[in-house]
């Protein structure tokens, strides 16, 4: 009897193991509180700040110490410290901090993952900080806002654009791709350059966001947008034909942007469709690739320069009773000079027009590629339904890269599944 | 005497009570919130403010079967089919392998070893190196079938949705293999030597003494080995998560990704909660034969 009751109960754990992972959310009393972690004392009587953050490479990691160590010097009130959460598991950490109420202070987020959390109620508002909130880009600015309130202020911004490889393109005698390139030049330069083991063009359509934040681009250059997947057909079209063609890699189902600049810097890719945070890996793990970077190419020579989302991080504050020491920090970055030199070992731009205008960035030619294709960047959504727009989204990419589906039949379903996002929204 | 037995019945549910009482916090409180909040409408939208919260009835587990869009069905499929042939071919080569290394011949104990090493390795690590071996262009798979000429062009293992789910239960067999060899290994030492002795002066040979004296020895292994396995390669999360992430196009989603993927990239709570649920529900109903299973060669010693 008592064997079959501890075994009953062994095995009810066992089963019980997933289930028990997925349910330590605890849904009622989450909101609001979370005020037990911040505004704790640190040793010299200063108030603390922590920041969470997601940063691997070296570089991200000095621009961090650096900022936090300025901060700490510029004033005798706060200490401010960091911690490190992994990027796979940040959202869901910040999903679980807010059921425990282990949270930071101040968190520093992707940007399109902002407004899910202002919708849960993890940030607070802060539009009555000391900040220049008229100098920030629109794009990065209104996904740090909801109904009009700040949460947060944009921490740096960024898009894509299309990097090529000189040499492989020298040794093909073609000229390189610049912001006068259409859709129809950019495949012939790719399926020309498609042999001898390299592909001509790849980019990250991995079915998460991180694939959705690279294809989308090229169905609102083919004039669709998150909302109208049928008015953008003409991108699955390109997709579908490219891929099949074998000169836009069809492994990029499985690729995220580090695979895709991995290949990049191996060779393998001729072209390919990246960031600016690269370029400091690329720097130094490949000093002697002799690449360029110009806009994405555009619909047709009648149609403007090619639209690319924008990606880029924001910094929101925690809500809880003593928010002061995560807007001090704030209103620290806010400072143009700051925020430049972070930019600068960060790899990325300033989310403010006239910082961005530093010349650090429009003396280097490659930089100055990605500050002109910021131009006509756009953020993704924003909506706190976005990640079940983008996973719909994604998933058309998908079905039109595999040839599951025709890029008809594709538009049709995706432009259901957006549907069905939409009237979910509230 | 009928006292004594008392005692110790009473003796055993205190010893058992501070397993009771872990239980009860870390399993059953999760366990039930977890059902109390798959039958209410926790999303994006309702999860800062507990007034908008209701319970909704049944109505996530009927749209995650029955809703447009709904792939649970799919994914438990896709379990299925994952948890059949992964434990198939994990149980043969296994109980294989077991043989083997149950003989006593010079390194035998060496090689047990060895072959524990894919056992060992963190399943994300393993997925990792699956998914570098699986690549479509300089993955090591399709070289060496390209140099034993059984292939042509290379295979879009991870892209093709049927060659994906090949591909996924390959490497989980892979890692699995050790678990099963090592609980038969541990089975076939309980068999005495002199049973196969006696066996052999009866005339009996290989076959025969296979079929007639070690597989029915080791019955309570086998079959422990059998629904253990299908507990821990139906709720499969990381290896899968790794190499296809689900994907391409749902191909591979299995019900503990999807579930995953409601709840924490999704955000619908309740959703993801229903889903994980089912999972539960699903293996909860092999525990039960798998207590019955193990009572039952109690009642038999």
């Amino acid at each position: 009897m008592k064997r079959r009751m501890v075994s009953t109960l062994l095995c009810l754990t066992m089963a019980a193991g997933l289930a028990a992972g997925c349910s330590s959310k605890d849904s009622g009393n989450s909101s609001g509180g979370s005020s037990s972690s911040g505004g704790g004392e640190s040793a010299g009587g200063k108030e603390s700040v922590v920041i969470w953050d997601y940063f691997e490479t070296d570089a991200q990691k000095n621009m961090m110490q650096d900022m936090i160590d300025g901060f700490n010097e510029s004033q005798d009130k706060y200490e401010a410290s960091h911690v490190y959460v992994p990027f796979a598991d940040y959202e869901k950490q910040l999903t679980l901090g807010m059921a425990s109420g282990e949270l930071p202070d101040l968190v520093i987020l992707d940007g399109c993952g902002m407004a899910s959390f202002i919708e849960m109620d993890l940030f607070g508002d802060v539009s009555d900080a000391n900040i220049s909130w008229d100098e920030y880009m629109e794009g990065p600015m209104s996904s740090t806002m909801a109904d009009g309130k700040h949460y947060g202020i944009p921490f740096a911004t960024n898009c894509t654009a299309l990097f090529y490889n000189k040499d492989i393109f020298d040794a093909a005698q073609m000229e390189y791709p610049d912001e006068n390139t259409t859709w129809e030049d950019f495949r012939k330069m790719a399926k020309a350059l498609t042999k001898d083991g390299v592909t001509g063009f790849g980019n990250a359509a991995t079915g998460t966001d991180e694939g959705t934040f690279q294809c989308l681009q090229w169905l609102y250059t083919a004039g669709g947008d998150y909302q109208n997947i049928g008015d953008g057909v003409d991108a699955y079209n390109l997709m579908q034909e490219m891929v099949a063609e074998g000169s836009w890699s069809k492994d990029c189902v499985n690729w995220t942007l580090s695979d895709a600049n991995n290949n990049f810097v191996a060779g393998n890719l001729a072209m390919q469709q990246n960031g600016p945070w690269q370029i400091p890996g690329i720097e130094k793990d490949a000093p002697d690739l002799n690449y360029g970077v110009t806009v994405l190419p555009k619909k047709d020579a009648d149609s403007g320069q090619a639209t690319s989302i924008l990606g880029g991080e924001n910094m929101g504050a925690v809500k809880q009773d003593d928010m002061s020491g995560a807007i001090a920090f704030m209103e620290y970055y806010d400072q143009t000079d700051v925020m430049v030199e972070c930019m600068k070992q960060y790899g990325s731009f300033p989310p403010k027009t006239e910082a961005a205008q530093d010349s650090y960035w429009t003396d280097d030619p490659i930089q100055k590629a990605f500050i002109q294709q910021l131009d006509t960047s756009i953020p993704r959504g924003p909506s706190a339904s976005w990640p079940a727009y983008s996973d719909a989204i994604q998933t058309g990419f998908q079905e039109v890269m595999t040839s599951a589906k025709t890029p008809d039949k594709a538009a049709t379903d995706t432009q259901a599944a957006v549907d069905k996002v939409k009237e979910g929204e509230k | 005497m009928k006292k004594k037995n008392h005692i110790s019945t009473k003796a055993g549910f205190l010893f058992a009570l501070p397993a009771a009482i872990y239980m009860l916090v870390f399993v059953g409180y999760p366990m039930i919130q977890n059902f109390i909040l798959s039958f209410k409408n926790v999303d994006v939208y309702t999860f800062a403010d507990s007034t908008k919260q209701t319970f909704v009835g049944l109505s996530n587990y009927t749209e995650l079967f029955a809703g447009e869009d709904a792939i649970l069905s799919t994914a438990i499929i896709n379990t299925l089919i994952f948890t059949v042939v992964s434990i198939f071919f994990q149980f043969f080569i296994g109980f294989g392998l077991a043989l083997l290394f149950n003989k006593k011949f010079k390194g035998s104990a060496f090689f047990r070893g060895v072959t524990m090493i894919s056992w060992l390795l963190p399943v994300t690590v393993a997925g990792l190196l699956f998914k570098f071996m699986f690549a479509s262009k300089g993955g090591i798979i399709n070289q060496l079938f390209m140099s034993l000429h059984l292939i042509d062009a290379p295979l879009e293992w991870l892209l093709e949705p049927k060659l994906a789910m090949a591909a996924i239960v390959v490497a989980n067999i892979w890692i699995g293999i050790p678990f099963n060899m090592m609980l038969l290994i541990t089975g076939l030492t309980t068999i005495p030597e002199e049973i196969y002795e006696s066996s052999k002066l009866d005339g009996a040979n290989k076959l025969q003494t296979l079929f007639q004296i070690t597989i029915p020895m080791i019955r309570p292994a086998i079959m422990s080995v059998l629904t253990l396995g299908f507990i821990y390669t139906f709720k499969v999360f990381d290896l899968v998560w790794v190499m296809t992430k689900g994907g391409p196009i749902n191909a591979t989603e299995l019900v503990s990704t999807y579930a995953y993927k409601l709840s924490f990239e999704q955000f619908q709570f309740s959703k993801g909660a229903a889903a994980a649920n089912i999972l539960f529900l699903i293996l909860f109903v092999v525990g039960i034969f798998y207590i019955k299973l193990i009572n039952d060669e109690e009642e038999v010693m």
